[in-house]
């Protein structure tokens, strides 16, 4: 079961190669070579996942991970050169998902896209509908895959919405970094929580009246995060 | 400040010692001299009026001539003893200086009576068969010596303050700015290339100050260029080694359809480009430290949890890991990921060059944390424990380049990534007879 993936990446033998190995992996790769190819074939042929280099011509990664999350909810993976630098939460500000560090073996590449496209987890909860908190100010539709917040329906990105649905599923009990990273991203011990931390405040820019005074999503200290009822 | 304090200390205390001796030895002897004089003239006038039999020694004695009112005078005339009214008699007079003068000598000695100094004078007068003494009060000059004795005193305490301050502010002055330039240099030895020092008003530390901004100055523009230079080279590096990696899964993933010589080239070209691979990051990374441009993503971790983790990732199997009783709570404050490789750097080493872990020891005491890391090889030989940690390094004991072939930059990594996390990285022999590498960090907390 293959996804569709669209690689923009201004190294052609790099493009060509990442083809040769994701098709091998099943998936069907559609290729640009520059934030100005990339958005208009985006737009052409709608792809399950973008991989982004950061190192582009022109108009950089970070331009066009903004500008794909202006029309889309689609997961975007970037391609940095360094895990450490501030790129990478750069990048995620930027509206991506992942990274991944170049050279980036496609096993893992594959990977890293799969993760990003599981479903969010249903059935933890026993509520058989959406959940609700603040009284009804805040619904999570996990199987509609829809939040809303008042009257108003929130345009959260896949990843952030698994975020909210761990945390709505987990009924106001505190969710440790690591927990998050496994169960949305997919990652061991080993994987870095910037990614959370990151998402947490994009979420946050979302779902809160005041981002800077969380009264739903909010941080335990030394423990993790909690989606207040 | 102590020099100059110290000088002028001995200055003015040796002067102040020389001035009063002199002066103490002229003032004596003056007086002495003067007080000899008078007695010698009173003296011929009492051998004068001693001619006529008919004189009162006594009354005599109460007529002369006297420096100061309480001296004592004694007149031995013809065998009797005479003095003045309030006078005390012979007793007064020293006994050496009584001797001399019956025997015919005159003579003087400096003599205490009741505490206080005095000189006593005697001198024979024979044409007259008479001995005349006179014992004569020196408090006064002691008490000007004594005076003497102060102000000098006071004069070279207040040099020596005066000397003390001289030497503060000299040490103000001078030495200040000096110790402002050194800690500049210390500055930007430990990488703030952003001091500047201002010249101040002395011309000549202007010029150091001028000098030094203008070494900083190219420093930091060599640091930038090299920044540059490395980020440029990173991505030129990474760029082939991409296309390189990726192919070789592709054909890997094709292994079984390819004829066997085929299918050997493949896999030596993706054990090299692995190689590569290791060796490329491994240089950026070393560079990246050297330029100081790493930031730590610092967070509490578990010990006895992170050490099982990083093992079992570098493919140690759980049960050569030993943790004591004291870690179990431990924890430290750790970038998870480079503490990872660490470990990993670790592990490899031991299997490469030192026939496999044996053992991994984690231990903990109130301050410090340690992950030992042992094997079961021929040991590091002492000479060699050092500078396996530079980088491009590999042991003696080392063969040739097996099919891992490192480069020598594993342990050189884990030396500067320890490093940043405050710890420390050494080497011993392990119990079993190989190696043991421990790593020391700082405990954050020893319990939740």
């Amino acid at each position: 079961m293959g996804a569709r993936i669209l690689i923009v990446e201004d190294d052609e033998r790099i493009r060509a190669a990442l083809r040769l190995a994701l098709e091998d992996e099943g998936n069907t790769v559609d290729e640009a070579a520059s934030a100005e190819e990339g958005l208009p074939t985006f737009s052409q042929h709608p792809s399950d996942v973008v991989l982004v280099d950061l190192m582009l011509p022109g108009a950089d990664g970070f331009e066009l991970c903004r500008q794909l999350r202006r029309r889309s909810d689609v997961p975007i993976l970037i391609l940095t050169a360094r895990s450490d630098s501030h790129d990478v939460v750069a990048g995620l500000e930027a509206g991506a998902d992942d990274y991944v560090v170049k050279p980036a073996e496609p096993k893992e590449l594959a990977a890293r896209i799969r993760a990003l496209q599981r479903r969010a987890a249903r059935g933890r909860s026993d509520a058989a509908g959406p959940l609700a908190f603040g009284d009804g100010d805040l619904v999570v539709d996990v199987e509609a895959g829809q939040v809303r917040r008042g009257d108003e329906a929130l345009a959260l990105t896949k990843t952030e919405f698994r975020l909210l649905c761990e945390l709505a599923e987990s009924s106001g009990r505190v969710l440790s970094r690591e927990a998050l990273l496994e169960r949305v991203w997919g990652y061991d011990y080993f994987g870095d929580s910037r990614l959370v931390d990151v998402h947490i405040r994009r979420l946050r820019g979302k779902v809160e009246d005041d981002p800077a005074n969380p009264r739903y999503v909010v941080t335990v200290r030394g423990l993790g995060y909690r989606l207040e009822p | 400040m102590l020099i100059f304090t110290l000088g002028a200390l001995f200055l003015s205390a040796s002067l102040a010692l020389i001035t009063y001796e002199r002066a103490r030895t002229y003032l004596v002897r003056n007086r002495e001299t003067s007080l000899q004089q008078q007695t010698f003239v009173n003296a011929r006038l009492i051998r004068t009026r001693l001619r006529d039999p008919a004189t009162d020694p006594a009354a005599l004695l109460a007529s002369l001539d006297l420096p100061t009112t309480s001296t004592e005078q004694v007149l031995r005339v013809r065998g009797d003893w005479y003095s003045t009214d309030e006078g005390r008699g012979v007793d007064v007079v020293p006994a050496p200086v009584l001797e001399s003068v019956l025997a015919g000598e005159a003579a003087k000695q400096r003599v205490r009576l009741d505490g206080l100094p005095r000189l006593a004078v005697g001198v024979p007068l024979a044409e007259v068969g008479s001995e005349y003494f006179a014992v004569f009060p020196l408090r006064r000059l002691s008490d000007t010596l004594g005076v003497l004795r102060y102000s000098l005193l006071l004069g070279a305490l207040v040099t020596t303050v005066a000397g003390a301050a001289a030497g503060f502010w000299t040490s103000r002055r001078v030495l200040r700015p000096l110790a402002d330039v050194s800690a500049a240099a210390a500055s930007v030895a430990a990488g703030r290339f952003d001091i500047r020092l201002e010249g101040g008003s002395d011309p000549d530390l202007a010029t150091v100050a001028t000098s030094f901004n203008h070494m900083t100055d190219a420093l930091e523009r060599r640091i930038r260029r090299d920044a540059r230079f490395a980020s440029a080279v990173s991505h030129e590096l990474r760029s082939p080694l991409s296309t390189l990696v990726a192919s070789i899964e592709v054909m890997l993933g094709r292994r079984d359809d390819l004829p066997e010589r085929s299918r050997t080239a493949v896999d030596l070209l993706a054990g090299e480009v692995r190689r590569f691979q290791r060796l490329v990051e491994d240089l950026l990374e070393m560079s990246r430290l050297d330029a100081g441009a790493d930031v730590l993503e610092l967070e509490d971790v578990r010990l006895d949890e992170f050490v099982r983790h990083a093992t079992a990732g570098a493919g140690v199997r759980p049960d050569v890991v030993d943790v004591a009783d004291g870690a179990h709570r431990a924890v430290i404050n750790a970038d998870k990921r480079r503490l990872e490789r660490v470990v990993a750097n670790l592990v490899e080493n031991a299997e490469h060059y030192g026939g496999g872990v044996s053992r991994v020891a984690v231990s903990a005491d109130g301050a410090a944390a340690r992950i030992a890391v042992e094997d079961r090889g021929p040991g590091v030989p002492a000479a060699e424990r050092e500078v396996i940690f530079e980088p491009f390094v590999r042991g003696g004991n080392v063969g040739r380049r097996g099919m891992d072939g490192g480069a020598g930059l594993g342990l050189s990594l884990v030396s500067e990534h320890v490093r940043l996390h405050s710890g420390r990285v050494w080497v011993e022999d392990g119990e079993g007879g190989g190696a043991r590498f421990v790593v020391e960090l700082p405990v954050a907390a020893a319990s939740r």
